[in-house]
């Protein structure tokens, strides 16, 4: 009793205007019959001063009158309500929060003297109908109206005996012929309002089901209404094939069950192009199921949908249960693991973008495009190609989020994305994903030297380019894990050694083993199992690089090392057995060169003793204004 | 003069001359236009500043591309040349300017890691 009622709480939610969490009476409550899915129960609230009937219980809260904590004449904080102008212009109130403060028998009675609420003929009082049963089977619009009609003919007496003492309930209400009708007819409107909006909201006649969920869809069922958000929406294409010509467009949708693409061709372009909009929510239903054509959607889903001349498509305010967009995303470093031309999801931080160019296709179409290099936690960095529209728009100044779904992965240059015609981009979404992602990065991820896995311009395979110091080798224990570990360095020649560092192997091509030198002009080698009266002189080198911070012994082979020697094996095994100075002035001249050398490094065991072996797997000469370039990255890095 | 070669001389760019009048620097830049009396020239840097180098004796020879001039900053912001080495293009790597500017203002921000000065003894 001592709670007071937000006075005028009922006039202005009559009026379709926003309460904020009035305070209200219930003064009756009745199930309202509908022949599919949950009851749904109506109320009559009071504010003291005016009652309001035309309000309806969200069946969320259906449990607050099954386990009977809504009783007349309780008094109720609605938290949150929704309003619906029916088809024919009348409103009703959604409870869809509500808070019980007072139960009713501390409320003791009624307060105040409400009288109903008159909207100008349209009240919100329920209405007759004199037809006494009207089942709410489909009803579609035009049949409400009709009977609303007459309902309106006598309100007051209908809000007469609503204000009577006698709390509503339904078999008061049948027992006078007339209450018994508007309680029907009141059904009868009521359920195309509960019908399309399960969870409120939105004027969606004629759909008389419940909200379907996306990955109940089939082309055997025709009857189902959807409520979902367009995650992707593309722009008007045209065609002109033998057929004749047409446009179309598409669109994806996403819902909390899954995601399904629908096209809408020549008429219905027209019809929903403007209406449709990404990241917006909408009831759709009546449209043509088919099984997907996977040439043009990713979307996992086995069907896609066409719309025709009766679909319908109404937007919808009621978002919460809607998920924003439905991404699986694939962690940088596993891109490696995916195949190529997999359709994947990604998001990360775009560390640097490149300007946008124009390229012309082999179609002579000018589309442009922009490469941009995203990094994610795993710290590997991979390049993503944006084209047209998308390229032209992006801004990577400042270091966003970029989150791609439906990303074609490819091997160019290792591994690289690109943004399909059906990709969506998004550029910082509002994604717990994308928020951990921007932490990780002004924390420590600016700083990562990451490694890309799309070649870059400089020398080897994006996957091994690992740029390290001498010293980090032993910093870093690097070699101690099960695989070998790669790297790049820039490093000096200190000392190579000259003993032993050629030796006679086997002639045969590709077998490279040492042969035995039989002493009879012969030369076995083993592997083969065959004599040779030649043997073919292989260079083994031991060598030590350095750098500012430390110095290693590395082996080189063949190859590398006849590019630091700048001689042939052949031609240093001839040296060294005609003219020894000669031979030494190869050596000589090889001390204290520069190179990049690109090197393996493992762990290795010989009879219970374990060392890190390097090995030299390439060489090539220092790029100085690469390298420059990187010490000055490494510089601002460190400045930060 | 010649004491000049024995000091050290900071590379600098347009934007660092006035920091550094009255002292012995080393300046890189392009050559863009040669004074017809042959005895001044226009360089600009990096960053694409222009400055002004003067010669004791006129040129004697076609100057193009980009020069490391080493003298001394006058109070005008001029550079009176002591020596200049022409950087060719036809040979080794070709000089990346913009390049060569950002290095300067890393020594510059960080002189406490790039202590290039030398006693003046040698």
């Amino acid at each position: 009793m001592n709670v007071p009622l937000t006075k005028g709480a009922v006039e202005a939610l009559c009026k379709g205007l926003d309460v904020d969490k009035p305070v209200l009476q219930l003064l009756n409550i009745r199930q309202i019959s509908n022949a599919s899915s949950p009851p749904r129960f109506r109320l009559m609230m009071s504010d003291g001063q005016h009652s309001l009937t035309s309000c309806l219980l969200a069946t969320q809260l259906n449990y607050l009158s099954e386990e009977n904590l809504l009783v007349p004449n309780c008094v109720c904080l609605l938290k949150k309500t929704t309003n619906n102008t029916l088809a024919d212009g009348r409103r009703v109130v959604v409870v869809m929060d509500m808070d019980i403060l007072k139960s009713a028998k501390e409320t003791g009675g009624k307060i105040g003297n409400p009288t109903p609420y008159n909207t100008d003929g349209k009240t919100s009082s329920p209405q007759k109908v004199s037809s006494s049963t009207y089942v709410p089977e489909s009803p579609p619009s035009a049949a409400v109206p009709g009977p609303s009609y007459r309902n309106y003919s006598s309100p007051r007496g209908r809000g007469g005996s609503f204000t009577g003492k006698t709390p509503m309930k339904a078999s008061p209400m049948k027992a006078s012929a007339i209450k018994a009708s508007p309680s029907k007819g009141l059904t009868m409107k009521v359920s195309p309002m509960k019908a399309s909006p399960m969870k409120a909201n939105s004027a969606s006649p004629g759909s008389s089901a419940k909200v379907n969920p996306i990955a109940s869809l089939n082309p055997y069922q025709s009857k189902w209404t959807i409520r979902a958000r367009v995650t992707n929406k593309s722009s008007i294409r045209t065609w002109s094939n033998s057929k004749g010509e047409g446009k179309l467009f598409s669109f994806e949708i996403v819902d909390e069950s899954g995601e399904i693409r629908i096209t809408a061709f020549n008429k219905e372009v027209d019809k929903f192009f403007s209406l449709v909009e990404q990241g917006k929510v909408y009831y759709i239903s009546k449209a043509t199921l088919k099984p997907a054509n996977k040439q043009y959607t990713t979307l996992k889903n086995d069907y896609e949908m066409t719309l025709h001349a009766h679909s319908s498509i109404v937007p919808c305010d009621d978002n919460q249960s809607i998920p924003t967009v439905h991404c699986d995303f694939v962690p940088i470093a596993e891109l490696e693991n995916r195949d190529k031309d997999a359709i994947i999801d990604v998001i990360g931080i775009c560390k640097s973008a490149e300007d946008v160019s124009r390229i012309t296709t082999k179609n002579s179409r000018e589309v442009s495009k922009r490469a941009l290099s995203i990094i994610d936690e795993t710290g590997k960095v991979v390049t993503v190609t944006l084209w047209g529209e998308e390229a032209e728009n992006f801004d990577g100044s400042t270091q966003p989020v970029v989150a791609i779904k439906g990303a074609r992965l490819s091997d160019f240059g290792g591994r690289s994305l690109s943004a399909l015609f059906s990709s969506t981009v998004m550029v910082n979404p509002d994604i717990p994903q994308a928020f951990r992602l921007r932490a990780w990065y002004d924390r420590e991820g600016f700083a990562v030297n990451s490694q890309s896995l799309t070649e870059t311009r400089s020398a080897g395979t994006g996957l091994n380019m690992n740029w390290k110091t001498l010293s980090d080798i032993k910093n870093e224990d690097m070699g101690h894990g099960e695989k070998a570990q790669y790297f790049s360095c820039v490093a000096t020649v200190l000392y190579i050694r000259k003993e032993n560092c050629l030796y006679q192997a086997c002639p045969s091509a590709d077998c490279n083993k040492k042969v035995i030198d039989q002493q009879n002009g012969l030369y076995r080698c083993e592997k083969c199992n065959k004599e040779f009266p030649n043997f073919k002189y292989r260079l083994l080198l031991s060598a030590n690089l350095a750098d500012f911070g430390d110095n290693q012994w590395v082996t080189c082979f063949q190859e590398t090392a006849e590019a630091l020697l700048g001689h042939s094996a052949e031609t240093l095994g001839h040296l060294r057995d005609t003219d020894e100075a000669a031979f030494d002035e190869v050596f000589q001249k090889a001390n204290f060169t520069t190179h990049i050398f690109k090197n393996r490094v493992k762990l290795e065991t010989y009879n219970d003793e374990s060392r890190v072996k390097v090995t030299v797997m390439e060489v090539q000469p220092v790029d100085h204004r690469e390298y420059s370039r990187r010490l000055l990255q490494n510089i601002y890095k460190l400045a930060r | 003069m010649a004491s000049l070669l024995d000091t050290s001389k900071p590379r600098i760019n347009c934007s660092m001359l006035s920091q550094h009048i009255g002292r012995g620097v080393c300046f890189v830049g392009r050559v863009e236009k040669v004074h017809p009396t042959g005895k001044t020239f226009s360089v600009s840097d990096g960053e694409g500043k222009s400055a002004t180098v003067e010669l004791n004796e006129p040129l004697e020879e076609e100057l193009s591309g980009i020069v490391e001039v080493i003298g001394m900053v006058s109070s005008k912001g001029v550079i009176t040349t002591t020596t200049y080495n022409i950087l060719r293009e036809d040979k080794g790597i070709p000089f990346d300017l913009e390049l060569y500017n950002e290095a300067l203002k890393v020594i510059h921000d960080f002189p406490q890691y790039y202590p290039f000065e030398v006693a003046a003894s040698g």
